[in-house]
């Protein structure tokens, strides 16, 4: 027995509709999610492309072990070339659809081309009959939440949805893909970062919706080996501290601590509002409001996904996470977590990274054209965005083009993305990360939380971090779930029925960033563009008499593209995003 | 001596340092004990009102310590007092 077979890739071509169904190469069976969006992306894709033009190809594949019964391990990734970085950009996220579309034997769908007609809607339709590609005019410019409303009508309730809100469908680059959560209801999961919600809209693909019916799971090769490991890995996670029990957004306090909790526009890493933004006031409101901790795919058991109710005990959004309340919250000095609350659902609702969102907004007052912590007027530009208003379109497209559009000389941000909360000047070896990371500042590609290493581990520790998150966001295995690279290789080996030497997950891991940097080496980048900007190098943060900037050199920077010796704890550290 | 273990996140105070052999009969005293080495560590695990903090977790030689009674646990000279720090991104 050889575990899953017969697994297929769909093609699809916008310029005339067309659909290509071809068999999954053997050979790449142990490749999913990022990693196989970089394979494809470096063998089909032409790096100096504009990245929304007709030649870029719009990747979106489930992990490895997607759509089995492996827990938490149903993630899907969102691949292309980056509008906001114009290097490769893998964005993952969990809901449904990635469990869907490995459950009908689909490892990936690879959108390539665009419709002459610009103003036309596409969607795709995806179920054990097979794939077409229908009109969708009728949904065009719709805000997500309404989209999804209307397709869960429109289609059987075993479907889930991948889909694009109108930042995306007006080719903003901070716009996000969404997809739908285990209820397949709510647009609430974004693959949010590198602007791929733009190259999404302008392949003209307003959804995709994934209806497995009532297939089952995939069967493993040897499924009593695969089972016991599914068993054993669950007992061992939920008899284990479970550290987001309560959700991202309740580790405000410590981030603060640790002076990587940003305010104002990152000119301090401590926010006054900390307490006002700590996640544990969102677990408090669960009482008297009904909100309430869950998982936001089937078969998992992290369960970190809170779900957030107003002041009249109605859904408003979910999941509201620390990046969230850190880059709309603290850093736009906004001072309570209703109001980000509020943003976070425009966000969804229009189809924008919220990390992106926050930074570009506080750019705009940091320039002084906003006030800062005016969430009334955060609300009004959020929502202004699919107008296509000047100062929407600026926000919408980012931080970098929100410093361009203010003239402000304060941008923080790495090969042109914003910087997430978790920040580089107390946290160096992140920011080697940041620099260094085919994807530019994300903090999934490399998150180091260790304020303690000495410059010479920096290197070393980033390459180590990259290596583990690249094979589990390849996998399908949620970055909360902290898998090893020992436990992933354990089960492949039980899917596939063959060992994964602790060599065989190196090298792919490895081969992965290869294959990005290979990527982003064509599409015009060069040593110079591993740097952080300026102004995070100027600015310092941090306790009074210990401030810090972020003064890595060059050549620890560099240290990271070269490949160095496999150590024990490679295999035993746990993926940390 | 006891043993405190440090996690990543906290090493900030530590200077890198990753385990602090200390002198304490309980686990308030063996923290307070690097606490008196590290200045900055014991505010990252108890807060003011002398609780553990929520986003910490104790273990005494690999198990888990209840958060109530947590800091009163007798220590002894052989044992090893591990912080965990709940960090993630999202």
């Amino acid at each position: 027995m050889s575990g899953p077979t017969g697994d297929k890739l769909i093609y699809v071509d916008m310029t005339d509709q067309s659909i290509d169904v071809r068999d999954f190469p053997d050979e790449w069976k142990l490749l999913g999610g990022r990693g196989l969006s970089a394979k494809i992306l470096l063998k089909e894709c032409d790096p100096s492309c504009d990245p929304l033009g007709p030649d870029n190809v719009l990747v979106m594949a489930p992990g490895v072990l997607a759509g089995t019964a492996a827990p938490t391990s149903g993630r899907i990734s969102i691949g292309g070339k980056s509008p906001l970085t114009g290097g490769i950009k893998e964005a993952n996220t969990g809901g449904q659809p990635g469990q869907h579309l490995m459950k009908l034997g689909y490892r990936g769908i690879i959108v390539k081309g665009q419709p002459a007609d610009a103003e036309k809607r596409y969607a795709l339709e995806v179920n054990g009959d097979g794939v077409k590609i229908v009109a969708a005019d009728d949904h065009k410019g719709k805000w997500n939440y309404a989209l999804c409303e209307d397709l869960h009508g429109q289609y059987p309730a075993t479907a889930s949805f991948i889909t694009c809100g109108p930042a995306g469908e007006a080719r903003l680059t901070g716009a996000s893909v969404a997809t739908t959560d285990q209820d397949n209801r709510y647009p609430a999961r974004h693959a949010a970062r590198g602007g791929l919600g733009a190259v999404m809209g302008s392949k003209g693909l307003k959804y995709v919706a994934v209806d497995p019916g009532k297939t089952s799971a995939r069967q493993p090769s040897d499924r009593k080996a695969f089972g016991a490991l599914c068993k054993d890995y669950t007992k061992g996670y939920l008899e284990g501290p479970q550290m987001f029990k309560t959700g991202t957004s309740s580790i405000v306090p410590i981030a603060n601590m640790l002076h990587t909790f940003p305010y104002k526009n990152r000119v301090d890493g401590q926010s006054p509002d900390a307490a006002t933004l700590d996640g544990a006031r969102i677990v408090e409101s669960f009482e008297t409001r009904g909100g309430t901790m869950h998982n936001c795919m089937t078969g998992c058991i992290v369960k970190c996904s809170n779900i957030v109710n107003d002041a009249q005990g109605e859904y408003k959004t979910s999941a509201l996470e620390f990046e969230t309340l850190t880059l709309l919250g603290a850093n736009c000095a906004v001072a309570s977590w209703e109001d980000v609350a509020d943003m976070d659902r425009l966000c969804d609702e229009v189809g924008l990274d919220t990390i992106e969102t926050g930074a570009a907004i506080a750019i705009l007052m940091d320039a002084g054209q906003m006030e800062w912590g005016d969430a009334d007027e955060m609300r009004k530009l959020i929502a202004e965005i699919p107008e296509g208003t000047e100062r929407g379109n600026a926000v919408g497209n980012g931080a970098v083009a929100a410093g361009k559009f203010t003239g402000h000389h304060r941008v923080p941000e790495a090969k042109g993305q914003a910087i997430p909360a978790w920040d580089p000047r107390p946290l160096k070896a992140t920011g080697v990360s940041y620099c260094t990371s085919p994807m530019g500042a994300d903090h999934t590609a490399g998150l180091i939380v260790n304020p303690g290493l000495a410059p010479e581990q920096y290197a070393w520790e980033s390459q180590k971090v990259q290596i583990v998150n690249t094979v589990c966001d390849s996998s399908g295995f949620c970055q909360f779930l902290q898998p090893s690279l020992d436990d992933i290789r354990a089960f492949y080996g039980a899917l596939y029925g063959e060992e994964v030497s602790r060599e065989t997950i190196h090298d792919q891991g490895w081969q992965v960033l290869e294959d990005e940097w290979e990527f982003n080496r064509q599409a015009g980048f060069t040593a110079a563009d591993d740097k952080m900007a300026d102004c995070l190098g100027q600015d310092a943060v941090g306790a009074e008499g210990a401030k810090v900037v972020f003064d890595v050199p060059a050549e620890i920077i560099q240290a990271v593209f070269k490949r160095m010796p496999a150590q024990e704890e490679l295999f035993t550290a746990k993926a940390s995003g | 001596m006891p043993k405190v273990i440090i996690p990543p996140p906290y090493r900030g105070p530590t200077q890198g340092t990753t385990e602090v052999d200390v002198d304490g009969g309980s686990v308030i005293e063996c923290l307070e004990a690097v606490d008196h080495k590290f200045p900055g560590f014991l505010p990252l695990v108890v807060d003011q009102d002398g609780a553990v903090q929520r986003f910490a977790k104790l273990f005494l030689n690999g198990d888990q310590l209840d958060s109530d009674a947590a800091l009163r646990t007798p220590v002894s000279s052989k044992d090893e007092v591990e912080v965990l720090a709940a960090i993630a991104g999202g």
